[in-house]
């Protein structure tokens, strides 16, 4: 480091920053309390703004109300009565959201209907920090997500 | 001193849960979540996993009972309570949920049965080694979350 220029070592530390920005608003969506329980905390730990929630349902009420707004979706594949796909479906469709899908399989059918659905990763539980973190800066506060 | 004892014997037990499969990679992840704001946050989870999982666990036997074959009813039982199994590094029960999880691929009622007690016996076997390891913390005192198995 101590070989590269100013502006080098500037830009460098600025990615650095970008890597991890804080704030990204975060809407979770389990049916399984010990899952968002867990995922909660590694997305504070992310300096991340998280929302939890346990349906579909309630999680498109809260989307479709606009009160709150959200950089990034993150749901579970399986749940009851509306499932992660539909979910993921009715957000391309009704807004622009990144979706990321959460699973405890990789079944590469269930994987290529995410992605064929529109969902920008299919993540395998657990889920770890350093897996989360790349979102920060995908995803910026403020930025279009689908540049 | 006591306190110094009652940890090595926290620790000791949490070696032998990793060395025997009981646990996995992902106990050590939830304890690392721990900080000030949550310094019981891997017992508070633990004890979530074990509530959620014994309504789960009666759900199935419910299930097998009440729809004899319906090997596609159990399977999505069984799949809840793996994730959660996944969400705290729950090793065995997870490997004797898949096992489960086989048998409903095959359609094997008795191969189900056979699993669905092994799944049940893990459960409880989990449930009181992790019942022992949080006791020895909490009585080792406040503080230091519990290092992991192997470091400094």
């Amino acid at each position: 480091m101590a070989a590269m220029g100013g502006n080098q070592r500037q830009m460098m530390e600025d990615a650095a920053e970008d890597k991890f920005p804080e704030g990204l608003r975060v809407l979770a969506v389990d049916d399984d309390r010990v899952c968002l329980k867990v995922l909660e905390v590694l997305l504070r730990h992310c300096k991340y703004q998280p929302t939890m929630v346990m349906d579909a349902k309630k999680a498109l009420k809260i989307l479709r109300a606009g009160k709150e707004q959200f950089d990034l979706v993150l749901t579970d594949v399986r749940m009851p009565d509306m499932d992660g796909f539909q979910l993921l479906e009715l957000i391309g469709l009704e807004m622009d959201l990144p979706v990321i899908m959460l699973s405890v399989d990789c079944d590469k059918k269930a994987v290529m209907k995410g992605i064929n659905h529109g969902a920008c990763d299919y993540l395998m539980k657990p889920v770890h920090t350093n897996e989360l973190k790349t979102y920060g800066s995908m995803f910026k506060v403020g930025e279009d997500p689908k540049q | 001193m006591e306190y110094a004892n009652l940890r090595r014997q926290a620790a000791s037990l949490k070696r032998s849960l990793f060395d025997q499969g009981y646990l996995d990679e992902q106990f050590c992840q939830v304890e690392d979540l721990q900080d000030e704001a949550s310094p019981n946050f891997a017992e508070e989870v633990v004890s979530l996993f074990f509530k959620d999982s014994a309504r789960l666990v009666t759900n199935i036997e419910q299930a097998m009972e009440k729809y004899p074959k319906d090997f596609n009813r159990w399977d999505a039982h069984m799949q809840q309570l793996r994730g959660s199994c996944f969400s705290i590094g729950a090793s065995k029960m997870n490997n004797e949920c898949t096992s489960f999880r086989n048998s409903c691929g095959e359609e094997n009622a008795e191969g189900c049965r056979r699993t669905f007690q092994k799944v049940k016996r893990e459960h409880a076997i989990l449930r009181q080694k992790l019942e022992s390891y949080f006791q020895l913390l909490r009585q080792a005192g406040p503080a230091r979350a519990a290092t992991r198995p192997g470091s400094m």
